[in-house]
């Protein structure tokens, strides 16, 4: 596993990104509100790393994402990826950034088309770029994440949440990324799913040698996955370490309060009530 | 019914969902004690939706159910009740908070009439200003900030999270014997699930209510409850106190939930443990032990459906080859 050191181009660098959102008028003489989503972002992701991003509902983690990923513009900074300047690069040029870096979203869903079969939903990406996409990529691809290659001639709603976010995986793999991005890819999931889709992702990065920037609200989640955490709260990131670091330790105050009304099974086994949980989340000192 | 007196609120028996020719729910027996707090786990398909769904007599008119579901105070099976005798039972005896509030809640209303209302309903206040202000009481204390301003807020004008206290308001608005909560906080960030959860136990405590709180996450159960059902199949196929259950499972499916679960264990690969397989759909787990095509442990007696073992319906389990009792192997 790569560690990050000053001398290798960071795989994501993002550099004082805000993003400010126009919010539908109240009334039609009022000044229409504005939302800050991010306000000044800055990180760098090593080649390798996998670097969870957490905070509460509306922090600013998706946004963050979408810029990463050129979906959407900063309203002002910089993002690079591998090098490149995204934010300067006009929209037909991004299709270099599409095969390097690829997403995961959390409603597996969602995001699939429901009249595609399975296999012309993992060779997407390939078709778009203009590849033929070879049906033994796709039998590798539906492999890889653990389906039967004949899951390809089937639909998406014949399969269960944990399938579908593997078939997800599998498109996002498909024109061979450097660098995984997932949005809540396992917050829909059921726990015994979750492990297994966890493990997949997993698996993964070690495998074809991943960089994996994984948002979460779990802080447990991003502690097994990841490496390196940043901590956002209101558009801001208050906070950033290593994972077992910001968990066991933590120094901002949000991440205090995000920490201490985390509900384990061995806190409550010892006696935590929901009581506890809530004077924690409150920010008084357990 | 007799219950009442022996301290029991809900009484569940050989209670049966189903559609068509498929089962889709089959508990032998389950009994909620006064103010006491159980929680229902399994995985997604399992039952557990459907089951509270038939407590509250409010599932689906397609579904057949039949058996038996005795509320304390209320002298009529819930079974088969029609809606009028329904309406009269929830929102008074038994009260339920869902995962997505503002399917409990009327958008166009303010939430203080909210509130209110559902004391009028059902005769708990006796005039409209009584109700108001005994609203605005019940909105502080489930810690809405500024109850009086919020009381005359829409529900679209609140958080996610306080929309839930809302709800939770209005279902601790009559002092119900019972709150039946499904996912109540899955859909909230874990700070303001803290503070839900609080609310929910605390008012829960305040009036002697019984909770039965489902949930997919372990750690919450453990956190708000005092005892656990686990369900699969739509068989409750473990009951016991959550102590006995979550350090000394004795279905191999309880023992996998709880390893899947723990993002702190793992093999010697550096992975989490899984339970192998999915859930099936519904009609197409196998006879005998429903668990039996993921199970470790399974051999050919499992064709069997396994009876249930242990000292009565509160605490035991339905396997043929139980995981190994923790004392046994410690002495073994
Ligand atoms: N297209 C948009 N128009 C207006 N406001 C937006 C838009 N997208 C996001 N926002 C606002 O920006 C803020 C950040 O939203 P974002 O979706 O990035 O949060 P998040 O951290 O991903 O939250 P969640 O955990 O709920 O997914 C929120 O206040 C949100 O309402
Ligand atoms: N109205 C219905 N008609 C037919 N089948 C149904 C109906 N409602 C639920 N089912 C099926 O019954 C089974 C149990 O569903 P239920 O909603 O109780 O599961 P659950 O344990 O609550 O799952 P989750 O954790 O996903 O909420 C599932 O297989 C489901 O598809
Ligand atoms: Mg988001
Ligand atoms: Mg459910």
């Amino acid at each position: 596993m790569a560690e990050p050191t000053t001398d290798v181009l960071p795989a994501v660098s993002v550099r004082d990104v805000t993003r400010t959102y126009r919010r539908p008028r109240p009334a039609p003489f009022r000044p229409a509100p504005l939302v800050a989503a991010l306000r000044g972002v800055s990180l760098d992701v090593a080649p390798g790393q996998r670097f969870g991003i957490v905070g509460e509902s509306g922090s600013g983690k998706s946004t963050l994402l979408r810029i990463i990923a050129a979906l959407e513009r900063p309203t002002s900074g910089t993002v690079h990826v591998e090098g490149n300047d995204i934010t300067a690069l006009p929209e037909r040029r991004l299709r270099g950034l599409r095969q390097r870096l690829q997403l995961v979203f959390q409603d597996p869903m969602g995001s699939l088309d429901p009249r595609m079969r399975v296999g012309d939903i993992v060779a997407e990406p390939l078709v778009a770029q203009g590849h033929a996409a070879p049906r033994d990529r796709v039998a590798e691809l539906l492999q890889a994440v653990g389906l039967s290659a004949d899951a390809a001639n089937r639909y998406p709603h014949q399969f269960s949440g944990g399938q579908r976010q593997r078939i997800s995986i599998a498109r996002a793999l498909a024109p061979r990324p450097h660098i995984l991005v997932a949005d809540e890819p396992v917050s829909a999931l059921d726990v015994s799913v979750r492990a297994q889709v966890l493990n997949l992702v997993a698996d993964l990065v070690d495998e074809l040698s991943l960089t994996l920037v994984f948002v979460s609200h779990d802080l447990s989640v991003v502690r097994r996955v990841c490496d390196t955490v940043a901590v956002m709260h209101a558009g801001e990131v208050v906070e950033t370490g290593s994972t077992s670091q910001v968990y066991d330790d933590p120094q901002h105050d949000y991440t205090k309060r995000l920490v201490s009304s985390i509900p384990t099974l061995r806190r409550a086994l010892a006696g935590v009530t929901a009581r506890d949980l809530a004077a924690g989340a409150a920010g008084e000192v357990a | 019914m007799t219950a009442g007196a022996t301290g029991t609120v809900l009484r569940v028996r050989d209670l049966a969902v189903g559609v068509r020719d498929t089962d889709l729910v089959l508990v032998d027996a389950f009994d909620i004690a006064r103010g006491e707090r159980v929680g229902l786990i399994g995985e997604s398909g399992s039952g557990k939706s459907l089951t509270a769904l038939a407590v509250m007599g409010l599932l689906d008119e397609g579904l057949q159910v039949s058996g038996s579901v005795r509320l304390a105070g209320v002298d009529h099976d819930l079974v088969g009740a029609d809606d009028r005798r329904m309406a009269r039972v929830r929102g008074r005896h038994v009260a339920m908070v869902f995962q997505e509030p503002m399917t409990a809640l009327n958008p166009t209303m303010r939430v203080g009439d909210q509130v209110a209302e559902t004391m009028l309903l059902h005769g708990s206040r006796g005039s409209r200003s009584a109700a108001r202000s005994a609203a605005v009481d019940l909105l502080r204390q489930v810690h809405i900030p500024d109850p009086e301003q919020a009381a005359r807020a829409y529900p679209h004008q609140l958080s996610g999270g306080q929309r839930q206290r809302v709800v939770i308001a209005i279902a601790l608005a009559n002092d119900p014997a019972l709150l039946v909560c499904d996912e109540p906080t899955t859909a909230l960030d874990v700070t303001v699930q803290a503070q839900v959860l609080d609310v929910l136990v605390s008012g829960a405590a305040a009036r002697g209510a019984a909770l039965l709180f489902i949930t997919h996450d372990l750690a919450v159960v453990a956190t708000v409850c005092q005892r656990v059902l686990v369900m699969y199949g739509g068989h409750v196929v473990e009951a016991g106190t959550v102590q006995d259950v979550f350090t000394r499972p004795r279905h191999p499916y309880t023992a996998g939930l709880l390893a899947a679960s723990d993002l702190d264990a793992v093999d010697d690969r550096g992975r989490l443990r899984t339970i192998a397989g999915t859930v099936p759909a519904a009609g197409h787990f196998p006879d005998g032990c429903v668990f039996r095509n993921r199970c470790p442990n399974a051999q050919d007696d499992c064709a069997v459906a396994p009876p249930w073992t242990g000292p009565h319906q509160a605490s035991g389990y339905a396997c043929h080859h139980p995981v190994p009792a923790v004392a046994e192997v410690g002495r073994g």
